[in-house]
């Protein structure tokens, strides 16, 4: 629990189904992704320098900064935590569900998994809210005015690039379908809040966002959903990202995919941490930057 | 006799279970507090205080605000979308060890000591408490480049900032942490050299 950022950046995976779908994804996106796992590699290349007094230096103040419960980095991480935990717990289901749906005796199993794609807009919604939320716990509200923090927001979806084409592609175009975006709004319209309740991450989360009833929770996420929309929006006509196009990347690196795209979206729902992980290197970029300057 | 055995059992489980789950389940990270260095936030300089003094963009470039917590504010200095430098300004209160690298340094940058840390930082530190710093990012920026900067961010506000709490009155608390940096020995002629340097006017 105590573990500092840099410590859990080091435990990440080299290589595993988390590291291939990612650079699997990362071909969609220019400028590529490498899986960053070194604490100290990471503080050579913001400081610019290979001094290892300066790097044990950016290191330390890394360490104190991030075990200041203040400073919200370690909070940050533990709502991808909840996110994560939420995706994995959602996605076995799915997974169980497609499984199940074959063998006579165990249909009824498939019948009372929450399916559908209304949950599934809530689950994306409330990665959106994490993400947000993530956001202000890391960075604060920079600038002094909206369009400062808009281009804050705006500069770190940018340098988070990849995360952002996961996000999209996993959550939104291989379960949705390609017009996910846009039915995005209509589907959390239709969402009660008894479908935020039915998602195990938003009960850690609820403290954290804004309202006090579920209804304004919902409020909040669907608001900034809005934002994100806007945004998400020119990003994916900007690379022209499509759900058989994720398929054909992910497939350079995973393998052959034969069945329908939402099974393959339940199946890395269940099975991958794309979402922690990537997380975990965007805040110990944040960090070292930090770190970096007060040292 | 059975009845005042089962009550202290009870009474011993019920303890027993409401402190384990005090000291084992992770509460601890969502409680306030826990601040840098255990020093009350109300001593550190907020950092929306520095968001005005960044040096504005010249042509061709931008500045964005990436990160604002107590006591540090950073931007990032983009130019035709690459970012060249990581600019910021931090409250040293909570982090007094970066104050011994200006202790014996003879380099001055409009009255305040400056020094190139690797090859790509360069700190200022301004009246003996706010540290501006200038890393270069990406191919890197040439040292005189980082100084002319660093000369940019309006250091005589800066100078004149102080925390909330010693506005409040609080001035001998606050001042405090300011009295103990390091090497002493280096202390006298520096606070000379302080009072020497450019005031702000008010």
């Amino acid at each position: 629990m105590s573990r500092t950022v840099l410590e859990r950046l080091e435990r990440l995976p080299r290589r595993d189904l988390t590291v291939l779908s990612l650079k699997g994804i990362s071909t969609l996106v220019p400028g590529g992704w490498s899986n960053l796992t070194s604490a100290d590699r990471l503080i050579r290349e913001v400081i610019g320098s290979d001094d290892p007094e300066l790097v044990r230096q950016v290191r330390a103040r890394a360490d104190q900064l991030s075990l200041a419960r203040h400073e919200g980095y370690e909070r940050a991480l533990s709502l991808y935590d909840a996110v994560n935990r939420s995706q994995h717990a959602t996605g076995g289901l799915r997974v169980l569900a497609n499984v199940t749906a074959g063998v006579p005796l165990l249909k009824r199993i498939a019948s009372v998994t929450p399916p559908g794609d209304t949950l599934q807009a809530v689950d994306l919604s409330l990665k959106v809210g994490a993400e947000l939320l993530a956001f202000t716990q890391v960075n604060g509200l920079p600038g002094d005015s909206f369009a400062d923090f808009g281009a804050a927001l705006a500069d770190y979806a940018g340098e988070a690039r990849v995360r952002m084409a996961a996000l999209v592609c996993f959550d939104g175009l291989l379960p949705l379908g390609d017009q996910a975006l846009s039915r995005l709004d209509g589907l959390l319209g239709a969402a009660g809040s008894g479908d935020l309740r039915k998602l195990p991450a938003y009960g850690r989360m609820a403290a954290l966002i804004p309202g006090r009833s579920d209804s304004e929770h919902m409020n909040f996420l669907r608001r900034g959903v809005d934002q994100w929309l806007g945004w998400a929006g020119g990003f994916v006509s900007q690379l022209g990202l499509t759900g058989q196009r994720a398929v054909q990347a992910l497939e350079s690196t995973l393998g052959p995919w034969q069945g329908r795209m939402d099974q393959l979206a339940a199946f890395l729902d269940a099975f991958t941490d794309t979402y922690a992980h990537t997380g975990v290197q965007a805040v110990a970029r944040r960090l070292v930057e930090r770190a970096a300057a007060e040292i | 006799m059975s009845r005042l055995l089962r009550w202290v059992i009870g009474i011993t489980i019920a303890v027993t279970l409401i402190g384990g789950a005090i000291l084992l389940l992770p509460f601890s990270t969502w409680l306030p507090g826990g601040t840098v260095a255990e020093i009350s936030t109300r001593e550190v300089v907020n950092g929306t205080e520095f968001n005005a003094l960044f040096p504005s963009a010249a042509a061709g470039e931008s500045v964005v605000f990436t990160q604002e917590k107590r006591g540090f504010s950073e931007a990032k200095l983009k130019h035709d979308g690459q970012v060249t430098a990581l600019l910021a300004i931090s409250d040293t209160v909570t982090a007094p060890e970066a104050r011994t690298k200006f202790a014996a340094v003879q380099t001055r940058l409009k009255g305040w000591p400056l020094v190139d840390q690797g090859a790509q930082a360069s700190a200022l530190l301004v009246a003996d408490r706010f540290q501006v710093k200038v890393i270069g990012q990406g191919s890197g920026l040439e040292p005189e480049r980082r100084h002319e900067l660093l000369g940019a961010f309006d250091l005589q506000a800066l100078a004149a900032l102080q925390p909330a709490a010693a506005s409040r009155g609080r001035l001998a608390k606050a001042a405090e942490p300011r009295r103990l940096p390091p090497a002493s020995g280096e202390q006298l002629p520096q606070l000379e050299l302080k009072s020497a340097a450019p005031q702000p006017a008010s």
